[in-house]
């Protein structure tokens, strides 16, 4: 799998490097199973940017420029071209063929822009093939894309932490591993 | 004379034994991908594959070719060589309902969640002299090609020595009768000899030379050697530099398909135009080229090689040309490859290794972009009554990859001249106020509804003199909120705001989006005394299209060598460049220029509901109109002006913004509606004003976003059932939502 990920000392990067393989294997495939909470709509229906329903009975309805805020709970999840394609990268990236991977991945990219957990892929590859920054600077686009998303964005900041650890700057990286705590315990 | 033949042996030989055509880089379109729920029509996929020369058959029965039956479409897909995968002949169904695909399977039955289609040729790089080609080889070449070219140019070529002293003989008696030369005689292996060592100019010694060369060269390779270097060395064309050679290229250049899948009429014509690419050009004299063709044809039945019916049959089809040249449909695009490809490649390199080169262009969005701007271009000059033609240049992208999808240099789209898209250096105008906002929103002093004066500037520069800016009304309209005074594009309430957050901050933020060079640090930046190329005005858009992220624009996504090897990726990169709180607020701002500031114009052209986001540009005395915006999946910076930069007399919302509004029409493009970043909040205020309001509260409220701790001063007597804390308005609607859901 990905070998060159830069793994030191302290336990906590350990798990997150086992953490990196487990989700190179999978972890977006299962995510195409709904886990949302009750009352919640389901995921198809919330796709990334879109807005939530129309405000409740007994409020008025807002001016056509006005849009409601888009600050109800979502999911992200992939579609069904963007999962074929997810799974033919990490089959890349696992035998190492990293360029091949952010090929494939960037095709995914072309028919979901917003989905935060395809840039959280990507962000693993450029990881793998030891490009920190660009993983560092995928993660805050898809912390920033994944608003409304607790887990999506627990994984972007653990992509952040994991790409800050690989450059030596443990103090960020514990603080942003603390961020992704924050919004999606394990 | 002994020598001299032995001198002409030896060369012919070696150069021939030694012989590799230079093979210009070819260029790729993007490939389209095919998936269940992408928003493509029957008739569109019908279109994509007629693009890419696929014919429509009954039977399916060599690749290239489909079927529709009813809502399905069958496709026998071509081998194809992408970047990063070889995929061999396939069959693809594809099922095409009103709203888009419905379901993709292989030929057994299995479904396909993804599939690209290939991808379109679109060009190649070549050398200055001009020669262009696409090298087949003898299994890529119908076999009715070699036996036409001999029923038709050389009918003893199986036989003869390299010449054939009685063509000669006859062509020479009929020249001497004329005094000039008119007719050929050439053999195949003279006429191959012609293009390959010799000038064209006609000479009785030259053709002495040639006759010898012919012989030997005759004498030390195969006729099947001979006929397929033939094949690939006839000149068959000329398009602008760029001149066809080979029939592979010819093939793709006037059929837009492989030389493997013409038809009868197709060879027959390709034959007929041997004989004089310019006369018997199809396109031009589609006449004559076909009296020539259905000529060709009968000679192949005399001769036997097809039945008569099937030559009568093929005569009765039309030409089959496409209306335009495949290859360098597209200049200004190519030029930015070529210029991306410069920083690695030699020239060389890239005219001669036969490198692959795949781009981003899509081939739709360019098609409309072109249209677009034509069309709008001719209007406005068919309003203005200038003798000077209007000049227009855009650029369109897809934000979040940086991709380049579409560039146009001028309005003469097929003319490879002035790039004004890459090379026209124009002022910004009003560009520049979304990024003086943003830097003011950064800074924390402002928000969306601060209220800022519009009022007389006066600056006493550094040499003594004056800048007294003013509107482009000549009015003063005092206090404004800010997000009017960006709708409105309030020159002195905008200078205002620049000159308090500081001009070195500004020009920190115009560089940190991508501007090359540091802007001039003088009052007037502020109203976009700052030349800019309108690529680079939309690698300046791109960051605030993707939420404060930039990727640096390309074109070229991958380059491969001719034997498949993968040579150079152009991988997407992304760095922030500003907060995505900064950028979110100024993105709403720059809705609201659409729906009641100096974009409005756009409403009755755009699909109702699609919201989207921009700015009108226009430059001091209205030299530059420009535009620039996005939806949520595409961005499109347009400029119009004067090549002479004579002013035009009209804003960037008369000029441009009409082009830029039928760009984005006709993109199949989704509303720009990024999450809100937490820590803001969504409050409504007077537009003329301010000041805060409920809503009904006011006849004249816009929705804008503020950080969630911003106090906003209320308008007396508007009341407020929360007490106008924003938070606590939003958690009330997100409340009554919950509630809205559990009843």
């Amino acid at each position: 799998m990905i070998s060159s990920v830069r793994i030191s000392r302290s336990s906590s990067a350990l798990v997150s490097a086992w953490l990196i393989a487990a989700c190179l294997s999978g972890c977006v495939v299962s995510r195409s199973e709904p886990t949302l909470p009750p009352g919640a709509p389901p995921p198809g229906e919330t796709p990334p940017g879109s807005t939530p329903p129309a405000p409740g009975p007994g409020e008025e309805q807002p001016p056509p420029s006005e849009r409601p805020p888009a600050q109800g709970p979502r999911q992200f999840r992939l579609g069904p071209a963007a999962t074929a394609l997810v799974t033919q990268a990490h089959a890349q990236a696992g035998s190492g063929e990293f360029g091949q991977a952010a090929a494939t991945l960037e095709r995914a990219l072309r028919i979901e822009p917003d989905n935060p957990l395809l840039w959280i892929e990507l962000g693993r590859v450029r990881l793998g093939e030891g490009n920190a920054a660009q993983a560092d600077a995928m993660g805050r686009k898809a912390v920033a894309l994944a608003t409304g998303d607790p887990s999506a964005q627990a994984a972007g900041w653990r992509l952040i932490a994991d790409s800050l650890r690989g450059r030596g700057r443990d103090p960020e990286a514990a603080e942003a591993e603390q961020r992704a705590g924050a919004l999606s315990p394990h | 004379m002994a020598l001299y033949v032995l001198y002409l042996d030896l060369l012919v030989t070696h150069q021939f034994e030694g012989r590799r055509w230079t093979l210009p880089a070819q260029v790729y379109a993007a490939p389209l991908e095919l998936y269940a729920g992408l928003a493509l029509s029957p008739a569109e996929l019908e279109g994509e594959l007629q693009r890419l020369g696929y014919r429509r058959t009954t039977a399916l029965d060599r690749p290239g070719t489909y079927r529709v039956q009813g809502e399905r479409i069958d496709v026998a897909l071509r081998p194809v060589r992408f970047a990063d995968e070889t995929r061999t002949a396939t069959l693809l169904s594809v099922v095409a309902g009103p709203k888009g695909l419905e379901s993709l399977r292989d030929g057994a039955g299995q479904e396909v969640p993804v599939l690209r289609l290939e991808p379109l040729l679109i060009g190649s790089i070549f050398p200055i002299h001009g020669e262009d080609r696409i090298v087949v080889t003898p299994e890529e070449v119908p076999a009715l090609l070699p036996a036409a070219l001999k029923a038709v140019e050389d009918r003893k070529f199986d036989s003869h020595h390299g010449v054939d002293p009685v063509a000669m003989l006859r062509a020479l008696w009929v020249n001497v009768r004329a005094r000039q030369i008119e007719q050929g005689g050439s053999t195949l292996t003279q006429q191959l000899v012609r293009s390959y060592f010799l000038s064209t100019r006609q000479t009785f010694t030259r053709k002495i030379r040639e006759a010898i060369m012919a012989m030997a060269l005759d004498a030390h390779f195969t006729k099947a050697d001979l006929m397929n270097a033939y094949i690939n060395e006839i000149f068959l064309g000329q398009d602008g530099d760029r001149a066809i050679h080979g029939f592979g290229l010819a093939s793709q250049f006037y059929f837009g398909k492989p030389l493997a899948e013409l038809d009868l009429s197709e060879v027959a014509l390709l034959v007929a135009v041997v004989r004089g690419p310019s006369y018997y050009d199809p396109r031009r004299h589609a006449e004559r080229s076909r009296a020539r063709r259905d000529l060709v044809l009968k000679v192949m039945a005399e001769q036997g090689i097809v039945k008569a019916e099937d030559a009568t049959a093929a005569a009765r089809r039309p030409l089959g040309v496409t209306s335009r040249p495949a290859g360098a449909y597209y200049p200004a695009y190519l030029d930015f490859v070529r210029r991306t490809l410069r920083r690695d490649y030699h020239d060389q390199d890239l005219t001669e290794a036969g490198l692959k080169i795949y781009t981003s262009l899509d081939p739709r969005a360019q098609e409309q972009a072109e249209h677009a701007l034509e069309r709008e271009l001719a209007r406005l000059d068919r309003q203005h009554k200038r003798p000077e033609p209007l000049e227009g240049a855009l650029v369109v992208t897809t934000p979040q990859s940086g991709d380049v999808i579409a560039i146009v240099g001028g309005r003469n789209v097929g003319y490879d001249g002035f790039d004004r898209a890459l090379d026209a250096h124009r002022s910004m105008g009003s560009l520049v106020k979304p990024f003086i906002y943003l830097t003011a929103l950064e800074s924390g002093r402002y928000n969306a509804a601060t209220v800022v004066q519009d009022a007389p500037i006066d600056v006493k520069l550094a040499n003594g003199r004056h800048w007294q800016p003013e509107n482009f009304t000549h009015e003063v309209y005092g206090p404004v909120p800010v997000v009017r005074a960006l709708a409105e594009s309030l020159n002195l309430a905008t200078v205002g705001v620049g000159l308090d957050v500081g001009l070195p901050k500004v020009a920190d933020t115009l560089q940190r989006f991508g501007l090359p060079q540091p802007p001039p640090q003088v009052p007037a930046m502020l109203l976009g005394a700052v030349e800019v190329t309108p690529l680079e005005a939309a690698q300046l858009f791109n960051g605030l299209a993707s939420g404060g992220f930039r990727n640096p624009l390309r074109a070229v996504r991958a380059v491969i060598s001719a034997d498949g090897k993968p040579l150079k990726a152009f991988p997407l990169e992304v760095s922030q460049v500003a907060s995505p709180e900064a950028v979110y607020q100024l993105d709403r701002m720059l809705v609201e220029v659409m729906e009641r500031g100096t974009g409005r114009g756009a409403r009755a052209v755009l699909p109702a509901g699609l919201t989207v986001a921009g700015k009108s540009g226009t430059s001091s005395d209205f030299r530059d109109s420009w535009f620039a915006g996005f939806s949520g999946s595409h961005l499109a910076v347009v400029w119009v002006g004067y090549d002479s930069d004579e002013p035009t007399g009209f804003t960037g919302s008369a000029g441009a913004l009409p082009v830029w509004a039928h760009i984005m029409a006709g993109l199949n493009t989704s509303s720009w509606e990024a999450p809100m970043p937490e820590g803001l909040a969504e409050m409504h205020i007077e537009f003329p004003t301010g000041l805060r309001v409920a809503p009904g509260c006011s006849d004249d409220m816009v929705a804008v976003v503020v950080p969630g701790d911003a106090s906003i001063p209320a308008k007396p007597g508007c009341s407020f059932p929360d007490n106008g804390n924003p938070v606590t308005t939003i958690l009330n609607r997100a409340e009554q939502w919950l509630r809205g859901l559990a009843h």
